[in-house]
């Protein structure tokens, strides 16, 4: 087997670790069989370790045999025709890093909930949604066709809003996780948009010509037009997924969800997920000052939003939480102002800080007593009382989408609503009207 | 040989529905439904490994087996089979295990014809099949029967219109089309005509109602009689209000408060997705309108009977509400969230290709209008979320027995099985529907009185 066999090998036996845990404990969970938490537990470390290992080797065969970046063609899935689709893998440095990176995140997270959740009923589904989240994430850090980037972005979204839905006998979590999961569709509907447009564009959903910095190529298969188009649609599926302005207000109400997730999702990974992806699309930023300019303002908007709010927060979760976006505003604008390695070394640099410190959160807060304050203790740290007054409410950023999006909505639903029962000839008694119509 | 996979075909429901009138008691007629329909998907399968089952005609049409249809009777057997399996055994008498099984047959013939009149003389008998049941059990005064009844008027005046000789190559025979296609756009659910859906489903009796749109008849015959001999802007037409639809229908979809009402809103988004694929006239968005034809009805069917086991163990159902249980029965809310997505176009499962190949093909006839499967997508997948979080989702309930039977666990499981297999594994799937992509095509290009399937035949 040649260097090459060698590292594909080593990165389908990577993928293959959630792969697998996510067959067996989904088919756990179809089969209505509880496993005990130790296999559970077992069963995870194995797969982590199979996927660390696998990526580890990876990295290494990439960086002993000098292999070029590369496009692996690893499966056809079908093809009608001139169409098809591939299950493609882009295989460079900066993939497989980033892949490796957030399997030892990954792992190290799975290792810490083991005990975290120690006989809580929803242990298995934890570890289910867990798997998938590890799976996507490995999706999305070595995509190679947009087809396979879309499929690992909206694992990310349905795991992360099931987790945050993941005490689910109180009401509030998951009503948060429906909100949640809005703005991951804005962003899910983006992303297919911009795979689209790149599908008629270009012929092909390849991402060669996006991630691997083939300009001449790229610039030969798209025109002007298309790229701005692209690029603006991959911003806005960035900017939703990442909390950016004007999608931030979701990330304080993810942190219903149970500690480890948490740190996994809006400390270290899935927050960053956006930044990666656009990180990788750096060369088509290029060729499109528009979403570059938007990238650069919509970061810093969100950099000096973020920080603001995470100086009035009352609990230490949502506190770090806006730190984070903080930091994942200013990547983006480091991104676009084509500061590629320091993005990169402040992403993972970042990623790695807030994993830590949301996984000791919990142990300090027991520690010292609790370090959780009212509001109120927090004025003058925000600078002027306006300013403050302006943080609490979260600049209103959800208040915004309430009046501008939700409620026309729902409004204009309702209406439609009377209007197909009237020519159904029903009469609409009052307490059958649309859900939220009646304000519950 | 082929007369043998006619008789199966076709005498398994049938004898289904003779057996309805013996003394058998309920549950025998239920396994023996169950062991029949079983027969039945295996000799329907048949039809796809066999070449010669796949591609024959008798009768001059009459009864005929094409690229289209091969795969159409074994649908109509695995939405047989997995009804009788897990209906609920309070929702389940002799004439509903008689009108399940007359329903497969009728749906069955259909499948198997390309004849005008043959279609026409069993959507009516579909109706008639179907139309005591879906009147509304609460007494609440709707126009269903009118709008089943427009349909068929207008289905006939459409066949009498495109049939006859003097309207061949006339505008007689553009407008029998168009009233064709009104019909089977009326018995979809297609806006403007479909008022009555979400009301059959929240005020009639919820599985014949399910059972009645998940076949998608109207679509074969948008199929058979409509896209072969159609003027391109005919079909641009029927395109566009059906992507309109499917937005429109999600939406609504996600602010209701009845279970029911939002199933039959999901439905009307999957049908109008489909028969968007079915009129863009591009191979790929044919190909996947077809696809989706397949992964919505089962998964639509999947998941509204997941609804209806819920409602006969809980009572009517409000969205409003969290109803819990999740922990009671971790199987059927997986089985009602995996079902659900599927209908959304998720990765993994046979919607995803179905939607990636219907909005490549959409967005080629339409830049614009295209992406409106996207917005349906977008909508479908929160509806489904928010429909999983009320019913499964909550304070525990110690007092509702939510265990399924054995046979429902199973059915439940081999259905959410098949669609995750085949998404996974989707060659088979998307070659037998890209063949009939091609047939409908070459059709549309054949010179007149061709051997094609159509009112002109």
């Amino acid at each position: 087997m040649n260097a090459e066999g060698a590292l594909h090998l080593a990165v389908l036996t990577a993928l293959a670790g959630p792969a697998a845990l996510l067959v067996v404990l989904g088919v756990g969970s179809l089969a209505a069989r509880r496993l005990p938490e130790r296999v559970v537990a077992r069963m995870t470390s194995l797969s982590m370790v199979v996927c660390v290992a696998g990526l580890a080797l990876a990295l290494g065969i990439y960086g002993v045999a000098r292999l070029p970046p590369s496009l692996w063609v690893a499966r056809q899935w079908f093809a009608t025709g001139a169409e098809g689709l591939e299950f493609d893998l882009s295989l460079d440095g900066w993939s497989l890093s980033f892949a490796l990176i957030a399997a030892v995140i990954s792992g190290t997270v799975g290792a810490f909930s083991y005990r975290y959740l120690h006989r809580e009923a929803g242990f298995q589904r934890y570890f289910t949604l867990f798997a998938c989240f590890v799976l996507g994430i490995l999706l999305v850090a070595l995509a190679g066709s947009i087809e396979v980037l879309l499929a690992g972005w909206e694992l990310l979204g349905l795991s992360s809003a099931l987790l945050v839905a993941f005490f689910h006998e109180r009401r509030s979590p998951v009503m948060n996780a429906m909100r949640v999961f809005g703005i991951y569709r804005v962003s899910d509907a983006a992303m297919l948009i911009a795979a689209v447009l790149l599908h008629h564009s270009a012929g092909s959903g390849n991402l060669s010509a996006l991630l691997l910095a083939a300009r001449p190529v790229s610039a030969a298969a798209l025109e002007g037009a298309h790229f701005t188009a692209i690029a603006l649609f991959l911003v806005v599926a960035m900017a939703a997924k990442s909390a950016l302005l004007p999608f931030s207000g979701w990330l304080p109400r993810a942190m219903e969800g149970p500690t480890p997730s948490s740190a996994v999702y809006y400390g270290a990974l899935s927050v960053h997920a956006g930044c990666y992806l656009l990180w990788r699309a750096e060369p088509l930023l290029e060729q499109s000052p528009a979403a570059r300019l938007l990238v650069g303002a919509l970061g810093l908007a969100t950099a000096l939003y973020a920080t603001a709010l995470a100086r009035v927060q009352s609990d230490v979760k949502s506190s770090l939480s806006y730190a984070t976006l903080t930091q994942v505003g200013i990547i983006a604008v480091e991104i676009a102002l084509g500061l590629k390695v320091i993005a990169f070394v402040h992403l993972v640099g970042n990623a790695c800080l807030r994993l830590v410190q949301f996984l000791s959160a919990p142990n300090v807060l027991q520690d010292l007593h609790g370090l959780e304050r009212p509001a109120a203790a927090t004025a003058g740290e925000a600078g002027p009382p306006s300013l403050w007054v302006f943080s609490l409410e979260r600049g209103g950023v959800d208040t915004l989408v309430d009046r501008l999006v939700i409620a026309p909505f729902v409004k204009l639903a309702g209406l439609a609503d009377r209007l197909d029962r009237r020519l159904a000839g029903e009469r609409q008694p009052r307490a059958d009207r649309p859900a939220e119509e009646t304000g519950k | 040989m082929i007369a043998l996979w006619c008789a199966v075909v076709l005498g398994a429901p049938a004898l289904c529905v003779a057996l309805a009138w013996t003394r058998l008691d309920v549950e025998r007629l239920r396994s023996a439904g169950i062991v029949a329909s079983a027969v039945m998907l295996c000799c329907a399968s048949l039809a796809l490994l066999v070449p010669e089952l796949g591609d024959w005609s008798v009768a001059g049409g009459l009864l005929r087996v094409d690229a289209l249809s091969t795969v159409l009777p074994a649908l109509a057997a695995a939405l047989w089979l997995f009804t009788v399996t897990v209906t609920p055994r309070m929702t389940l008498d002799r004439r509903s295990l008689q009108r399940i099984a007359a329903a497969t047959t009728i749906t069955t013939l259909m499948f198997l014809s390309v004849n005008p009149w043959a279609l026409l003389a069993a959507s009516v008998a579909s109706v008639l099949n179907a139309r005591g049941a879906l009147k509304p059990v609460d007494g609440a005064p709707l126009k269903i029967d009118a709008y089943l009844v427009g349909s068929l008027a207008l289905l006939t005046a459409g066949v009498v219109l495109a049939t006859a000789p003097f309207a061949r190559g006339t505008r007689f025979e553009t407008v029998g089309l168009a009233l064709i296609a009104a019909g089977a756009l009326v018995r979809q659910g297609v806006a403007p005509f479909h008022a009555w859906l979400p009301a059959a489903f929240d005020h009639g009796r919820l599985g014949p109602a399910i059972l009645f749109c998940a076949p998608q008849v109207g679509t074969y015959v948008l199929a058979v009689l409509v896209v072969p001999r159609a003027p391109a802007e005919l079909l641009r037409v029927v395109a566009m209000v059906a992507l309109v639809t499917s937005v429109y229908a999600a939406a609504l979809a996600l602010v209701q408060r009845s279970a029911r009402r939002a199933c039959g809103y999901l439905f009307m988004s999957q049908s109008s997705l489909v028969v968007a694929g079915l009129d863009c006239t591009s191979h790929e968005a044919l190909t996947g309108g077809l696809v989706l034809w397949l992964s919505s009805s089962l998964a639509f069917v999947g998941l509204a009977r997941c609804v209806l086991v819920l409602e006969a163990r809980r009572g009517p159902l409000d969205l409003t509400r969290h109803h819990g249980g999740y922990e009671r029965k971790p199987l059927l809310a997986v089985s009602f969230l995996l079902l659900g997505l599927s209908c959304t176009g998720f990765p993994g499962t046979l919607g995803f290709i179905g939607e990636e190949l219907l909005l490549g093909g959409a967005v080629s006839d339409f830049p614009i209008l295209g992406f409106l499967v996207v917005a349906s997508g977008a909508f479908t997948g929160l509806a489904v979320l928010r429909m999983y979080f009320s019913l499964f989702c909550g304070a525990r309930s110690e007092v509702v027995r939510l265990d399924l039977r054995a046979r429902e666990a199973i059915g439940f499981a081999a259905m959410v099985t098949a669609l995750l297999v085949s998404g996974l594994f989707p060659a088979p799937s998307v070659r037998s529907r890209a063949a009939a992509s091609s047939l409908l095509l070459q059709l549309r290009t054949a010179p007149e009185g061709a051997n094609a399937p159509g009112p002109a035949r």
